[in-house]
């Protein structure tokens, strides 16, 4: 059986499964329970400056018959007072020596909040802190969480005042509400961060109720923003982890956050350059039991494919992923429709005539209507194939074209032959 | 015509062109597609490529050409 301990920036875990910083992992008795269930590590939930909450909190959005495809929160950091939450965290690390806790931090932009704070969280025995420059809602308005976070200098400063006093690893999470994540990373890898997470909720309005006209939550007939995460935000989080993992400034450690719900999403983040991953709305859904399969999916999973240890799998696809100018342009796959599988739905003809590029034909033979893809017209696009509603019907095969040449290859042959005017 | 015939003509042309021993000597790109100067000595002859796959297939002739000389 392959070995699941991970190790993030010097942080030690059982496993790579952590509860990310939210209300699964508010107090010692859930953080207790999720240990006992199996989970590897948790991120308590963030610590930090008073507040206040609002009630009517969470909204889903539900797709297609999928519940809580993506969900919604106006929540704020902790409310509990910080003894209360110290006083649990030392319990629980005493009761779970072996397991991850991580102290989730927000406070106001100066040196000294930091400082406090830290030393307050780390005599009590947590085993890495995460500075939470990420929640979009509440915080924000108060300088804090993504407001901060979505400001480079001062990602640097904040991670910097931390690193001065910090006696265990410091992850600095960030707020995915920014146009290049990568931008806020270098600056918290400029102010000393030893590792990185990514990604925290991201700017939302669940919806509107076309009965009230209220927004979806409401808090006495008014909404705010929130924050969205969920299966539909992970191909949002899973790319900013890559373009972290693949950026050449950045080399400290990732863990991934973001629509995390079950072992394949979590080998997913892994391959993209995620040394642990995080998890909040598949266990609110789910509750802790889901780490169970998770843990036993991975693992039989890295057996099947010979690997020792989870470690080995972190980062493997980085590689793969590139620049849109390094895509070979003379690559090519076709669609391929197996009649034999086929039930006539008609829907990759449809798809193709009126929105992609007209190469699937319908036609008769002996009687039976059949489809046929026009090979030398389709540009590959894969529409056919992702609307169909039949496994195999509809295989995307390669075939052979010219010879391999990039964009950039391209463009660096055309600059030597430029003619600066307008030939006739 | 579809997009694919458009582009074998286009390509055809070329090819006719790269045969009667032209070499590419200029090209340029707008809005309007891809122009390419060959030439032949003293002789000179213009083509518009209007479809994306002959413009791929340019550049690969392109390369072959830098590639010989
Ligand atoms: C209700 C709720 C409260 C949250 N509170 C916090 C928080 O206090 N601190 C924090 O860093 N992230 C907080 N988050 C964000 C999560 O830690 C996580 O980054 C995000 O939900 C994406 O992961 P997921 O798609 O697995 O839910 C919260 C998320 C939810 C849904």
């Amino acid at each position: 059986m392959a070995d699941l301990r991970i190790n993030l920036a010097g942080i030690e875990s059982p496993n790579p499964f952590w509860l990310a910083s939210a209300p699964p992992t508010n107090t010692g008795y859930q953080v207790q329970r999720a240990f006992e269930a199996g989970w590897g590590g948790a991120v308590w939930k963030t610590l930090g400056d008073p507040i206040l909450n609002v009630s009517s909190r969470f909204a889903a959005v539900n797709f297609n018959g999928q519940r809580v495809a993506g969900f919604n929160n106006i929540e704020l950091i902790t409310d509990r007072p910080l003894e209360v939450n110290l006083q649990e965290i030392y319990e629980t690390k005493k009761r779970f020596p072996n397991h991850t806790i991580i102290a989730s931090l927000m406070v106001e932009p100066r040196q000294e909040k930091w400082h406090e704070i830290v030393k307050r969280v780390e005599d009590v025995g947590v085993d890495g802190l995460e500075l939470n420059f990420g929640c979009p809602h509440g915080m924000a308005e108060r300088g804090m969480g993504s407001a901060s976070g979505q400001v480079p200098e001062l990602v640097e400063k904040q991670t910097f005042w931390v690193k001065e006093v910090a006696k265990t690893p410091v992850i600095v999470k960030l707020t995915p509400n920014i146009t290049d994540i990568t931008v806020t990373a270098e600056a918290a890898v400029a102010g000393g961060a030893d590792a990185i997470s990514m990604i925290n909720t991201i700017n939302s309005l669940a919806g509107v109720d076309l009965d009230s006209w209220n927004t979806v939550p409401n808090v006495a007939g008014k909404g705010a923003h929130g924050g969205y995460c969920g299966p539909a935000v992970k191909p949002i989080a899973l790319n900013m982890v890559a373009e972290c993992a693949r950026s050449p400034h950045i080399n400290v450690p990732i863990s991934g956050i973001g629509g995390i719900s079950n072992w394949r999403d979590a080998a997913e983040f892994m391959l993209m350059g995620s040394s642990c991953v995080q998890i909040c709305t598949a266990a609110m859904h789910h509750g802790f039991g889901i780490v169970e399969d998770m843990i036993d999916g991975l693992s039989n999973y890295l057996d099947e494919k010979g690997l020792a240890s989870v470690m080995d799998l972190v980062g493997r696809s980085v590689q793969r992923y590139s620049s849109w100018g390094d895509l070979d342009l003379n690559y090519k796959v076709v669609a391929q429709i197996n009649n034999d599988v086929c039930i006539n739905c008609n829907k990759c003809h449809i798809a193709c005539e009126d929105t992609s590029h007209q190469c699937i034909d319908l036609y008769t033979e002996s009687g039976r209507p059949m489809l046929k893809v026009r090979e030398d017209d389709c540009v590959g696009c894969n529409l056919c194939s992702i609307v169909c509603p039949v496994d195999g019907a509809i295989t995307m095969v390669e075939k052979k074209g010219l010879s391999p040449m990039t964009w950039n290859e391209r463009q660096a042959l055309m600059g030597q032959y430029a003619s600066t005017t307008i030939l006739k | 015509m579809s997009a694919y015939e458009e582009a074998v003509l286009e390509m055809k042309n070329i090819d006719s062109l790269l045969s009667q021993g032209y070499d590419i000597a200029h090209v340029y790109e707008n809005l309007s597609g891809m122009f390419v100067e060959l030439k032949k000595d003293e002789e000179r002859e213009n083509v518009q490529l209007l479809t994306a796959d002959a413009r791929k297939y340019l550049s690969i002739k392109l390369r072959e050409q830098a590639a010989d000389n």
